[in-house]
């Protein structure tokens, strides 16, 4: 056994966790409501406004997964914690950051399937595009990216909700107020005075989406989203560390 | 192997578990009896590091409980109260999924586990269907499958018969007995005739203290200042019951009717451990009675069981351990 985190034990668990949230029903459940709003809102407005670009899906995808990645995350601990299971889960020779990380790389594993879904619309504009006008693919790729990463994100959120609460729904009503959080206040940024406008806007995805929509690949956003997955993780390990649910 | 020294665990204000001292020693099948909410769930999680104590300490393997949790889950194989598994999951992933989790990283070595965790707990005929569909009873083997999946040095069973018809409460009992030559066992359950016949060692716990600990026939002996006699005689049943009750030594009596109606009797508690038996006989002469039927009992487990984990509730004190 590793001294450090087991990643043969984590990888274990998130082919566990992969697999149970495709089979659930509400993984497509999910998956047909994100890609069928999608497609209903994004087709017209791209025939309408004529414009070679995904930037209607980069707009419209957060407010979608503001709801769906909680949906997806509820059940990822407070499930276990309900139905027994997660006595058995942790007093199996793991650590709880190998029990945290697992459930998060099975979720986030079905995020990128999630997500990468979403390459469709880059492929269809581009083979639709006028000759030698052409796709952004900078920004495409740059929107897809980011999108994923608000998926992360949101799922480390979520997944702290879900280790929060036995019931699911209430996990998932956690999870979303804490989404709405980062959400909102980058929108709501200029209500605050001075430093602390800069503060709100840096804290909220948008702007950090934006930057990467416009394929500009900068060291802060990467920084941003990493480091505030971590963050829940972590909370999420200090939780399931107490022990008290 | 197990050594547990003032271990005290606190609910808020209830003390579920109020620092308990034992210790066992390897290769022993240790009983842990107690009324519901006696605290035999909350030792077990401690022990197995799914709750951590207030106070106290406890050893197991040699590795302590608070600072090396993961090296003792290791030598750990431990069936949940209730057996919590999941619905979605067929029986030879899921035990290839928990072996992967215990470290059995090789595969050939894991498939060879498997097959044989399969076989001893006679689950063969079952390969191929997911855990939602089976009956408590398999389910239940498929729990005590995955303990056992590692070989582990120390397996905690939380209550592995309930609710098991007794065909499978057997064929669970003799699982056990198989695995009782290499491993350390601590086992708790309602049914008190089991532990007469599969522990080496009863540890009766209630309120979350022991109250008694040694083995079955220890314990029985142990109450033998209460025996208890059964007389049957031919005559008033007044008469004879009144006659009873004057006689020295004398504690509780109560009349007994059997299902047939052919023994109807009186069962009498003695005081002090006295044997009644002569002066029974003597009454039953000098008032020309039948003795139809005279025999003494011996207290069973169970009855040992009562009598201890009554005693708080009665406000004396808990008997000396044996």
């Amino acid at each position: 056994m590793s001294k450090f985190i087991d990643l043969r034990v984590v990888w274990t668990l998130a082919r566990r966790t992969f697999s149970h949230t495709v089979e659930s029903p509400i993984a497509f459940i999910c998956a047909v409501f994100f890609y069928g709003f999608i497609g209903l809102i994004f087709s017209p407005q791209f025939f309408a406004n004529n414009n070679a670009s995904i930037d209607g899906v980069g707009a419209l995808a957060p407010w979608l997964l503001w709801f769906v990645v909680p949906a997806l995350t509820m059940g990822l601990i407070s499930d276990e914690i309900r139905s027994g299971t997660f006595e058995h889960l942790s007093t199996l020779p793991l650590r709880d950051w190998e029990i945290v990380l697992g459930k998060f790389k099975g979720f986030a594993l079905f995020a990128f399937f999630l997500i990468g879904g979403l390459v469709f619309y880059p492929l269809l504009i581009a083979s639709l595009a006028h000759p030698g006008v052409g796709l952004d693919w900078g920004a495409s790729l740059g929107t897809l990216l980011g999108l994923l990463l608000i998926c992360f994100f949101y799922g480390a959120m979520g997944l702290f909700a879900s280790s929060l609460a036995k019931n699911q729904v209430v996990a998932f009503i956690l999870g979303v107020i804490f989404c709405t959080f980062f959400f909102f206040i980058g929108q709501f940024s200029g209500l605050f005075p001075g430093f602390l406008s800069q503060v709100a806007d840096f804290l909220g995805v948008g702007v950090h989406l934006n930057t990467l929509s416009r394929g500009v690949f900068d060291i802060r956003d990467f920084l941003y989203f990493g480091s505030m997955t971590f963050l829940f993780l972590y909370f999420s390990v200090i939780r399931l560390s107490s022990r008290r649910f | 192997m197990i050594r547990v020294n003032r271990l005290t665990k606190k609910f808020g204000l209830t003390v579920a578990v109020d620092g308990i001292d034992f210790e066992i020693p390897k290769g022993q099948v240790v009983g842990f009896l107690g009324p519901n909410g006696a605290g035999k769930t909350t030792t077990m999680r401690l022990l197995t590091g799914y709750l951590p104590p207030d106070e106290g300490e406890a050893t197991l393997m040699g590795h302590d409980l608070r600072t090396d949790s993961l090296e003792i889950r290791r030598h750990l194989g431990y069936l949940p109260e209730n057996n919590p598994l999941p619905d979605d999951i067929e029986i030879t992933d899921f035990l290839h999924f928990v072996g992967r989790l215990r470290g059995l990283h090789d595969l050939e070595h894991r498939m060879t586990r498997v097959k044989s965790v399969l076989k001893a707990c006679s689950l063969e005929s079952v390969v191929g269907r997911k855990l939602g569909e089976l009956s408590k009873g398999f389910r239940q083997r498929v729990g005590l499958a995955q303990a056992i999946i590692h070989d582990p040095d120390i397996l905690i069973l939380d209550e592995p018969t309930s609710g098991l018809d007794p065909n499978q409460v057997q064929e669970v009992r003799e699982l056990i007995q198989s695995l009782k030559e290499e491993k350390t066992l601590l086992l708790s359950t309602h049914i008190l005739h089991e532990v007469q016949h599969t522990c080496d060692r009863v540890i009766i716990i209630n309120k979350g203290k022991i109250v008694a600990d040694g083995s079955p026939s220890d314990l029985m002996g142990a109450q033998q200042d209460v025996t208890r006699l059964f007389v049957s005689m031919k005559g008033s049943q007044n008469e004879i019951e009144s006659a009873l009750r004057a006689l020295p030594g004398v504690g509780r009596l109560n009349a007994q009717k059997s299902v047939d109606g052919v023994e109807d009797g009186f069962m009498i508690e003695s005081e002090s451990g006295r044997d009644l038996r002569e002066s029974v006989f003597h009454l039953a002469v000098e008032k020309r009675w039948p003795i139809l039927s005279l025999r003494q009992e011996r207290l069973s487990l169970e009855e040992v069981f009562r009598a201890l984990t009554q005693f708080d509730s009665a406000g004396a004190e808990a008997p000396p351990h044996v």
